[in-house]
Formats: C-alpha cells, structure tokens, sequence
C-alpha cells in the first residue's frame, strides 16, 4: 500500500465569503478564514507548527509579508516553519501533498495552509484581462499572437468540442449546474439562477465561449489544517484523509500540448484510484476544477465518471445538480463561487472537506464516504486528482 | 493603445526571428536523433542532446485548433478584434501558436490545411502567421473578396 494513503486529513476548514468587497484587506480575510480553520480542527493554535500561505496575486509586498512570517505573528502561533507553496491553480492538490510528506516524516506535525487575494477589487476588469496574458502564458512564443485565458479556453473548448462531439448548449449546461450549487451557497458570488439561454446569449469572449462560461475574478479566502491521521482521530469521527493522489505536468506553453482534449486526467486518475483502492463507482462527490465549463467535462470522462463519450448530455440531464447521482463542485466553483486565483482551487478542495466532514449546511449531500477532487494551474499545464473519504478502505484494486 | 508585447528572444533563438524577418520559416532538428523541435531549445527535448541544427520548415501545416477573439482581448489587441488565434500542426510535426489571416474567420475549421505567411509588427520582428493552403477553399474565397 503507498505510504502516504490515510497518513495524513484535513481537520479544519475556514472560509470568508467571496465577491468583490474592496473594504476587506487581504490580512483580514487571512487571519479570519485561518482562525476559523484552526477552531473548527479542534487543534489548540499552539499544535500549529508550519504555516503554508500560498501566493497572493494582487499585492506584491502582502505576499512578501506572509512570506516573511506575518501571519504567524498576528495568530500568535509558535511555529517551526513558515514557508510559500505556490503552482497556480493547483496549488490546492500541491499542497495535500507536500502535508503529506511533511507530516509523514516528522518535520511537521500540524500545518495550516491559508489563501487570500483581492484579484476582484486590486485591478480592473481589463488589468486582470492584462495580468492574466501574461501568467503562464509564454511572452516569446505567444503573448505576441495575442493570447489570453479566454482564447486559452476558447482553443481548449473548440478542440474538445471537435472531438467529442459535445454542443454549446451541453457546455453550458455546466455553468448551470455550478450556478445550481451556488445558490444553496452563502459565501458563492453569483446566486441568481441561471439558464442555458442566458449563457448562450451572453457576449462571445473567444469562440466557442462565452462571458457566462468564463469565471469571474472575486476577492477571497479560504483555509485548511492538515494533521497525521492518528491525530485526526482523536479530533473528528469525520475528517477528510487523504487517499489517492496521482498528477501529471503535460506542458509549458499551451501549443506544446499533445492533447488539448484530454490532457493528463487519465493518467493521474488511474493513480489515484489506485493508489486509494477505490474506483469510480465509490465515488460519492466529484469536487471539479472548474475555471471554465471544458475542463468539469473533460474530467467527468477522464476520471470515468460518467459514461464514455458522454459528460455534456449527462450534465444537460441534471447528473450533476443538486440531487443529482454525482454531485459536482458543489461550491458553485469558480464560475459561480467566484476565482480568487490560486484560491479557486483551494475553494473547491475545502468544499470537498467540507462535505466529507457533513458541514456543507443546504448544499449537503447526504452522508458521503469518499470525493474526488482536480486541480490544474497555468495553461491547464497540469492535471491533478485528488481522492478524499471519511474513512480508510483497508482493500481494494492495489491489493493482489 | 498599448504595443503588442515584443517577443523577448535569446541567444538561441535570434536565429529563427533573423529567419522571419527574412520571411523564412526555420526549425530545430536534432542532429543526434532526427527529431524537429519547436519552439527553440538548448536541449533536445526528445533526447537530452544538445546538438540541435537550423532547417526550413515546408511552412504547410494544418489547424490542430483555433479561436476567433470577439471581446475581452488584452490591451495591445483590442483593435485587432475580430482575430483568430490558432494552434497549428506543421508537415514536420512540431506545433505552434499562431494567427490565421487572409480568411473569414467563420470558415477557419479544425483540419484546414494553412501555409505560413509573415506579418511584421516592428522593424526588429517580423511574426509568423498563417493562411488558408494555396488551393483550398478557404483561400480561393479569400482572394475573390479581396479582388
């Protein structure tokens, strides 16, 4: 069995509500989602010994100051270790990881990952269109051809579109299932209910997408405390163990891309699910990364959960929705939440917690036993799927 | 208006922006294990080599996919809409990130078979683009509307 399956959980989630709140500073959306993170674990604030505070967009000497230690000071912890993590949107998963190894191997025995950032309010619209040109995106070989993240999606959407066969109506179906979960959402940006025909005569961005099918930049935080399971236990009859991690990094510059229908979700699946003993049929939760509807698709398939061949009519059927067979990103994601950065992730994972910890309130979905999370950063430069649950499976398909 | 961002090149690849401002299109093929390379390297990507040599790419290649920016471009593009942005697969197999000119961009389609053309945006640099093949639909109409 691979070491790190159920070595380590989430104990405590903190959240503070995301929009475009420009009198709320980074610091305070910083100490309260991680003061709520570490009273929900149960944790004293001493156990607390290594802050992870992962890059904030907006503010370049904000981050230096969480870089350098401010957060510690200001939640009066006694830490080891105070360090950045930081891969974009995948930050999330990157993170769950590097807990586990750390944790595993003693350097850690309680540690608190935080994310804020004002991306909604520090800049315009077309500061975070201009930002947002040049992140990830390759100033020599496609910055000058004009492209941006819509376009990055819009190449992304076409070609999967051109393969799969998929319609316009069933990717906007996605938008109107995160919208579905947003609504039973407190902290989620957008609650209005949403149709297929207001995302279809929304404004065309870069063909085939459209302005309701692009997240919106918000203002955020968000928290998690991740300790050894053993510790977890005496916590919590619910915390969030980690299961089954399996990743892939496909590409640098977008064009390097050998499959932009795909990319590396299967690959990182197989491992993960391997590595949890699980398959997808165990799977109560799908927690998907959802930056733009494609990408909630294309796992829905990679990850198997959903006949092949066919995530968009499944979507446009309701399979998603609340009350649905497979509840999916269940926060309304980034399309509906709201994307605060490298936050977006790190929202849709606490919401994997949270539900794994029965705390999601309207938007519960029952008891369930085991989710699935994906995160990407950059470009969709890499995959990663994440598998959680309540509880250990001791067999499965890594058993002989 | 904001300039288009100027590619910021390096030693190794001042010889493909020397091409293009010659309006040739060059690629890197590997002398130890024949593979073509795109975008410029140090390494050989498929081999770990360092041996990597200049050819003429055939220019012909076809759209792998595209999008047609409408809205929302960055600064430097706004007065470029409607564009098409494109990813393109060349004869030799390397892909690249591109623009498609000389073409409705209506009829721009996953398959369409494109050759490279040159669109200078300094006196320093001069952009690879793309147009729809000699001979094919796309570029019969193109240059009907434009008689």
């Amino acid at each position: 069995m691979n070491p790190l399956k159920g070595s380590v959980a989430i104990v405590g989630i903190g959240e503070v509500p995301t929009g475009r709140l420009p009198e709320r500073s980074p610091i305070e959306c910083a100490v309260d989602s991680s003061r709520l993170a570490i009273l929900d674990s149960g944790l004293d604030p001493s156990d607390i010994d290594t802050v992870i505070p992962t890059a904030a967009l907006c503010c370049p000497a904000f981050n230096t100051d969480l870089v350098t230690g401010r957060l510690g000071e200001e939640l009066g912890l006694r830490l080891h270790n105070n360090l950045q993590v930081f891969a974009g949107g995948a930050t999330s998963s990157v993170m769950l990881k590097l807990a586990a190894g750390l944790i595993t191997t003693g350097v850690s025995k309680a540690i608190l990952f935080v994310h804020t950032d004002k991306l909604g309010t520090s800049i315009s619209g077309q500061e975070g269109i201009d930002l947002f040109s040049t992140a990830g995106i390759s100033k020599e070989w496609e910055a000058p051809y004009g492209l941006h993240y819509s376009a990055v999606a819009g190449l992304i959407t076409q070609r999967y579109m051109f393969e799969s066969g998929a319609t316009p109506e069933q990717l906007a179906a996605v938008c109107v299932s995160n919208r579905k979960w947003a609504q039973l959402n407190p902290h989620a940006m957008f609650r209005k209910p949403l149709t297929v025909d207001q995302v279809l005569n929304s404004k065309m961005l870069s063909t085939p997408l459209h302005a309701f099918e692009s997240n919106m930049l918000a203002d955020g935080g968000a928290a998690f405390v991740v300790t050894s399971a053993a510790r977890a236990a005496e916590l919590t009859d619910t915390p969030a163990y980690l299961l089954g991690e399996g990743s892939r990094v496909t590409h640098f510059a977008l064009s390097q891309e050998p499959d932009m229908a795909r990319f590396g979700y299967a690959q990182a699946a197989q491992e993960a699910y391997h590595m949890a003993g699980l398959a997808p049929g165990d799977i109560d939760l799908a927690e998907l990364y959802d930056s733009y509807p494609v990408f909630q698709l294309i796992a829905l398939e990679e990850l198997g959960l959903c006949p092949p061949g066919e995530a968009g009519a499944w979507v446009a059927e309701g399979a998603t929705w609340p009350g649905g067979v497979l509840p999916m990103t269940t926060n309304g994601g980034m399309l509906s939440q709201g994307h605060t950065g490298a936050g977006g992730g790190i929202a849709i994972l606490v919401e994997a917690a949270r539900q794994l910890m029965g705390k999601a309130g309207d938007r519960q979905v029952g008891s369930p036993s085991f989710a699935i999370e994906t995160a990407t950063g950059g470009t969709y430069v890499d995959a990663h799927v994440t598998i959680l649950g309540n509880q250990i499976p001791q067999t499965g398909t890594d058993q002989p | 208006m904001t300039d288009i961002p100027m590619p910021p090149m390096t030693p190794w690849s001042a010889p493909y922006w020397d091409a293009a401002r010659q309006e040739k299109l060059i690629i890197q093929r590997c002398t130890a294990c024949g593979e073509h390379v795109f975008y410029p390297r140090r390494v050989c990507p498929h081999c770990f080599e360092d041996s990597l040599d200049w050819v003429e790419a055939s220019g012909r290649g076809q759209v792998y996919t595209f999008s047609v920016v409408q809205n929302n471009a960055p600064s430097a593009f706004v007065d470029q809409m409607p564009f098409v942005i494109a990813v393109v697969i060349l004869e030799e197999g390397v892909r690249l990130m591109s623009n498609i000119v000389e073409c409705d961009p209506d009829h721009v389609h996953c398959g369409m078979a494109v050759e490279v053309t040159f669109r200078p945006i300094s006196d320093e640099v001069t952009l690879p683009v793309f147009q729809p093949a000699a001979g094919s639909d796309q570029q019969q109409e193109a240059s009907q509307r434009h008689a």
